[in-house]
């Protein structure tokens, strides 16, 4: 069995059905994202495994033991809230004992874990500071080394830097990763973020409106969504009906849409050599729009459909507005939903 | 134009200090000299003070004072932060009425609970109808509502869910986190809760002449009785208990203002 598990898990706030059969399994020393958009049901299934909510049906396993009704304190879970959660009246090193404190461990042994943890994430001279004197990241360093410094089986962190800027979130993501691989803790993020997901990850679970997507690993989950919402919510695809494509490109996809990724369409003034499963089609570029590192076209083809095309963006604009361009891409790249 | 109104303003602020002054030094110079028939008192003595000091009625007066008011006080606090600890974790939507029901006392009158509670319970002979018991009741209503109110305010201030349930995640459970993480925190708003508390209390005639046997004296009372043995003595009394009022006024003050000051710290940073 898994080392964590949940058997079909159902939960309702009053008659708000948030959580829909999650049957979920996670494996030890893994870290896996649960992604999704906003109120669809992560943290609520974070705090069911922490215990902080009871499921109104289902079961839960860790470690080959069921904890479905056990209280939070006596699962050996560490977590770390979305909201800054340091208790304001303790120093940083109190902080981080707190856990220690009540494992009743020799005070020499404690302190040596606090400084070692502190030391892991960074905060050695921080602590006798107060976490009012402390900056967003550094507070929620400091709540990520209190959860860790137990050692709890499992460590979850329900989005830990949404209230962090771009640049020390980055930091922060590699920072979690390679500790939590370092201390092979089993951990599992929260994020509505795919970028940090696909960073951060071993396996990734898609949610959507309380149920559980699409699973997989970053790749799998990148380049081969399996519904429509998981191409909506992940990287920048295109979604064509499947009629429009087939038409404009002469291609035979099945299904009732198809998702491209803009990066897999390449563009050319001259119409490219004819190849077995190759697909060409002609359009005419109505914009463009500059993300820095590459420039993403928008190219309309006959009967209106428009589809966006990424180029990497070396040291000039390779076709400007109203060009005529070839557009081909691999059809085995092409995903039929 | 502005000066001469910053003047005139002062003149009037000082105006209504000293008027309100002049009786407290009056009394205070009163209880200090043997003779004040003229314009000058002459006969300097503190024979008042050493009177009241040596007194036993008068000390016990002083320490009944402090067991009327520390007890209800302490009483108070434990029932409000239970109850508030079990509403906001427990049963959030029942706050409002907790609320109403902490504000009630504000509105009623010393003379009509004393006389109500006494209606009410005088007759049995279970311990509610004890006299310490019911006057201790009644000051814990009278205060309820500032007790209530300054602790509120104060874990207002703090995320109480969020941090009884980082606490848990570590191993705790809620009510020792309650008071190990929460009740820290609001220390300063419980402090100066109580001790308006304490100056309410401190100032009550009326209950407690209405409910406690005659054994039972606060420091109120005891002046009371004074005024009717000797003017001067009465004046020292009086003298006392304005500066035990003036301590715990600059002690609130004190706090408040640093606590005041730790807020412009925290999110100065
Ligand atoms: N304590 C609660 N009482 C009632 N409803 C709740 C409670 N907590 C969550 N919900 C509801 O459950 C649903 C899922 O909430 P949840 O917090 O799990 O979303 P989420 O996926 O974590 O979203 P976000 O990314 O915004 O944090 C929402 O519709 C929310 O309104
Ligand atoms: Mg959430």
């Amino acid at each position: 069995m898994a080392y964590i598990r949940f058997e079909k898990i159902n939960k309702f706030f009053g008659s708000n059905h948030v959580l829909k059969d999650i049957d979920l399994d996670v494996e030890k020393g893994q870290l896996v994202t649960l992604l999704g958009p906003s109120g669809c049901g992560k943290s609520t299934l974070l705090r069911c495994l922490a215990g902080l909510e009871q499921v109104t049906d289902g079961h839960i396993y860790l470690d080959g033991q069921e904890i479905t009704d056990v209280v939070p304190r006596r699962r050996g879970i560490g977590m770390v809230f979305q909201q800054y959660s340091l208790f304001p009246n303790m120093s940083v090193r109190d902080n981080v004992a707190y856990g220690l404190k009540l494992k009743k461990l020799p005070k020499a042994e404690i302190s040596q874990k606090v400084e070692q943890m502190l030391e892991i994430v960074g905060l050695s001279e921080k602590i006798s500071q107060y976490p009012a004197q402390l900056s967003g990241g550094q507070q929620q360093r400091v709540a990520l080394a209190r959860a860790m410094v137990t050692a709890p089986k499992v460590l979850l962190l329900d989005e830990p830097l949404s209230a962090i800027d771009a640049l020390l979130r980055k930091n922060l993501q590699i920072e979690i990763r390679r500790i939590q691989q370092q201390l092979g803790i089993t951990t599992i993020f929260v994020t509505h973020d795919q970028d940090e997901a696909m960073v951060m990850s071993d396996m990734i679970h898609l949610f959507h409106d309380g149920r559980i997507e699409q699973s997989g690993t970053p790749e799998e989950i990148y380049t081969r969504p399996a519904t429509k919402f998981a191409a909506t919510f992940i990287g920048n695809y295109n979604l064509p009906s499947a009629a429009d494509f087939n038409r404009v490109f002469h291609a035979d996809i099945p299904g009732q849409d198809v998702a491209v990724r803009p990066e897999i369409i390449t563009l050319s003034r001259e119409a490219p050599k004819a190849e077995e499963g190759l697909l060409v089609a002609e359009g005419r570029i109505p914009s463009h729009i500059s993300h820095g590192n590459l420039i993403r076209f928008a190219v309309e083809f006959d009967g209106g459909l428009t589809m966006n095309a990424d180029v990497v963006y070396e040291n000039k604009l390779d076709f400007g507005e109203g060009d005529r361009v070839f557009a081909s891409l691999k059809k085995d790249l092409v995903i039929g939903l | 134009m502005r000066k001469g109104s910053r003047v005139s303003s002062n003149i009037i602020m000082t105006l209504v200090i000293v008027w309100l002054l002049i009786p407290l030094l009056a009394t205070i110079i009163y209880s200090l000299f043997e003779d004040w028939t003229g314009i000058i008192p002459h006969g300097f003595t503190l024979a008042n003070y050493q009177k009241i000091f040596t007194d036993t009625a008068f000390l016990t007066s002083m320490y009944q004072t402090l067991i009327v008011c520390v007890i209800p006080i302490v009483i108070t606090i434990l029932v409000v932060l239970l109850g508030l600890f079990v509403v906001t974790v427990y049963f959030p939507r029942l706050e409002k009425y907790m609320q109403i029901l902490c504000m009630i006392p504000y509105t009623i009158q010393g003379v009509i609970l004393s006389v109500s509670i006494l209606i009410l319970y005088a007759k049995g002979s279970t311990i509610l109808s004890g006299r310490m018991t019911m006057l201790i009741g009644a000051y814990c209503i009278i205060i309820l509502p500032h007790i209530y109110n300054g602790i509120r305010n104060g874990m207002r201030a703090v995320n109480m869910n969020m941090l009884l349930e980082a606490a848990e995640m570590l191993g705790e459970s809620k009510l020792k986190a309650f008071f190990k993480v929460i009740v820290p925190n609001i220390l300063t708003g419980i402090t100066v809760s109580s001790l308006l508390a304490v100056g309410l209390l401190f100032g009550d005639y009326v209950i407690i002449r209405n409910l406690s046997s005659s054994n039972v004296n606060n420091m109120q009372k005891f002046l009371y009785q004074a005024m009717k043995r000797s003017s001067a003595e009465a004046s020292a009394v009086f003298v006392v208990i304005m500066l035990i009022t003036f301590a715990i006024t600059a002690i609130v003050l004190t706090l408040q203002s640093r606590s005041t000051l730790e807020k412009i710290r925290n999110e100065g940073k």
